[in-house]
């Protein structure tokens, strides 16, 4: 566990010193996965798929706002699914029109959302998002989820919906249309996804609110995917799908324990990074860099621990200890470290 | 001569100007009610245009009903559903709008005069400094 603290301390640190680089380049990851993503779903367009094209646009979104992510992966979609079949297209910006009316334009910092669960679903790891979500954010983030389930098996039936397309006679284009709105509006699974994915939220926003002890917020994770596998289950049994139970367990345990290593990150996730502000008065003009105080880490507390208890208890009785327990010798000599280093404020600050 | 402290303070206060304040001093230049009204007038569009889409796409999926029946519909019932669920809907997002943006105000506010007090500290030291001017 200590070690981990440690590693923690230290991607603070370099998060901290390299925050433009770090950032731009793990959203140019994100970019890349989610291109890839679209491109091995629905690459229908050959044009969109080489590889400048995916560069170019992942090293955009990397620059941008995540909006401009969402909105370019909408585009990408759509522009797919234009070369095969444009009226399909054309439904899909509609639709994509009404969930940002209606739903996603009241969350507009929840918008990658969105675009992460279909993302996800891929992978098979959607039970991410309600997990991380009830850490991170609040009830309201069930809008942006559904929404982005919504999306998702908008996409699956419109993949369906191609391979039906023979011709564009306008019987056969009626014919789809209806075949997908019937899809989408009559999908139990989705439903039942949309409510799974709500209930699981709740519950680790509430127990990680409600209850107060020791290792609450890895417990809600615990008990929001517990509550997702039990919804999953009584859902595939009702609408009876029992294929893909053995997957959701996994993929649930597995998000479980991705989420955990997030909310062990988050701290450094959230961190105030380097600020570099600029201001004037009558006199100067100061251009300030502000960089957050580091804590110490955590072998060098250890240590000070340690010598803190012997400092209050005098020399003498640490010198006793030193010949009747061998591992407290070492201590001793810790402690003339502490004592003569650079930190001794600390101890003063401590006692 | 630099005064740190208030060379502290001016940063924080930048810091602020820069990051969340930015939202905060942009929302402090309307009155409540017109903020609150300009956001709510906003939502009621939006949700009118996500409705008109909603009948577009219902329309086109039943385009072959209503135009084989399209005598023999009962145009007046149909214009009250659509009317009645339309008012329904901007009802919710209106009232929805009004309290969500009310509350956003008001949280807003509240930092924002956090952000005034620490301005006026700094103004107070700033005319310790210089008593002539």
């Amino acid at each position: 566990m200590t070690s981990l603290l440690v590693f923690r301390e230290r991607v603070k640190g370099f998060y901290q010193k390299y925050d433009i680089y770090v950032t731009a380049f793990v959203k140019f990851i994100f970019a890349l996965i989610t291109f890839l993503a679209i491109n091995a779903q629905v690459g229908y367009d050959s044009r969109l798929e080489s590889v400048p094209v995916v560069l170019g646009l992942s090293l955009l979104c990397a620059f941008t706002p995540s909006a401009v992510m969402v909105l370019l992966a909408a585009l990408v979609t759509t522009l797919h699914i234009y070369s095969v079949a444009p009226i399909i297209s054309i439904i899909i910006v509609i639709i994509i029109m009404i969930i940002y009316f209606l739903f996603a334009r009241f969350t507009p910092r929840l918008g990658y959302v969105l675009l992460a669960v279909p993302i996800l679903f891929f992978f098979k790891i959607p039970y991410v998002i309600p997990l991380l979500l009830g850490v991170i954010a609040s009830p309201v983030a069930i809008i942006p989820t559904a929404c982005g389930v919504v999306l998702y098996y908008l996409l699956l039936i419109i993949k369906t919906a191609i391979t039906m397309q023979t011709n564009n006679s306008i019987d056969d284009i009626l014919g789809i249309y209806t075949y997908i709105i019937d899809s989408l509006v009559g999908n139990k699974l989705m439903v039942m996804t949309i409510v799974v994915f709500a209930l699981s939220l709740m519950v680790v926003y509430y127990v990680r609110k409600m209850m107060k002890f020791d290792y609450v917020q890895e417990f809600s994770i615990g008990a929001g995917a517990l509550a997702s596998i039990l919804g999953f289950l009584v859902g595939d049994i009702i609408l009876a799908q029992s294929e893909q139970i053995f997957i959701m367990i996994l993929g649930n345990i597995a998000s479980a324990a991705i989420v955990t290593v997030v909310n062990f990150f988050k701290l450094t996730l959230d961190y105030t990074a380097v600020e570099n502000v600029q201001f004037e008065d009558d006199v100067y003009y100061y251009y300030v860099k502000a960089v957050p105080k580091m804590s110490v880490t955590t072998p060098q507390m250890k240590v000070k621990h340690i010598n803190v208890k012997n400092v209050a208890h005098g020399i003498s009785r640490a010198n006793l200890h030193k010949y009747d327990d061998p591992e407290e010798g070492n201590d001793e000599d810790d402690m003339y470290f502490g004592r003569d280093g650079k930190d001794d404020g600390w101890n003063d600050k401590d006692k | 001569m630099l005064n740190n402290n208030r060379i502290r303070m001016m940063t924080k206060l930048a810091v602020y100007e820069e990051k969340e304040g930015k939202e905060d001093i942009r929302l402090s230049k309307y009155y409540k009610t017109d903020y609150v009204r300009y956001q709510t007038i906003k939502s009621v569009i939006c949700a009118t245009l996500g409705y008109a889409l909603i009948l577009t796409l219902l329309f086109m999926y039943q385009s072959e009903y209503i135009i084989r029946n399209a005598v023999t519909l009962d145009y007046k019932t149909i214009g009250i559903f659509i009317a009645g669920f339309y008012i329904i809907t901007i009802t919710i997002y209106g009232f929805a709008s009004i309290v969500g943006y009310s509350l956003k105000y008001d949280r807003s506010r509240k930092k924002l005069g956090r952000y005034y007090k620490m301005l006026k500290r700094l103004e107070k030291i700033y005319n310790e400094e210089t008593p002539e001017s």
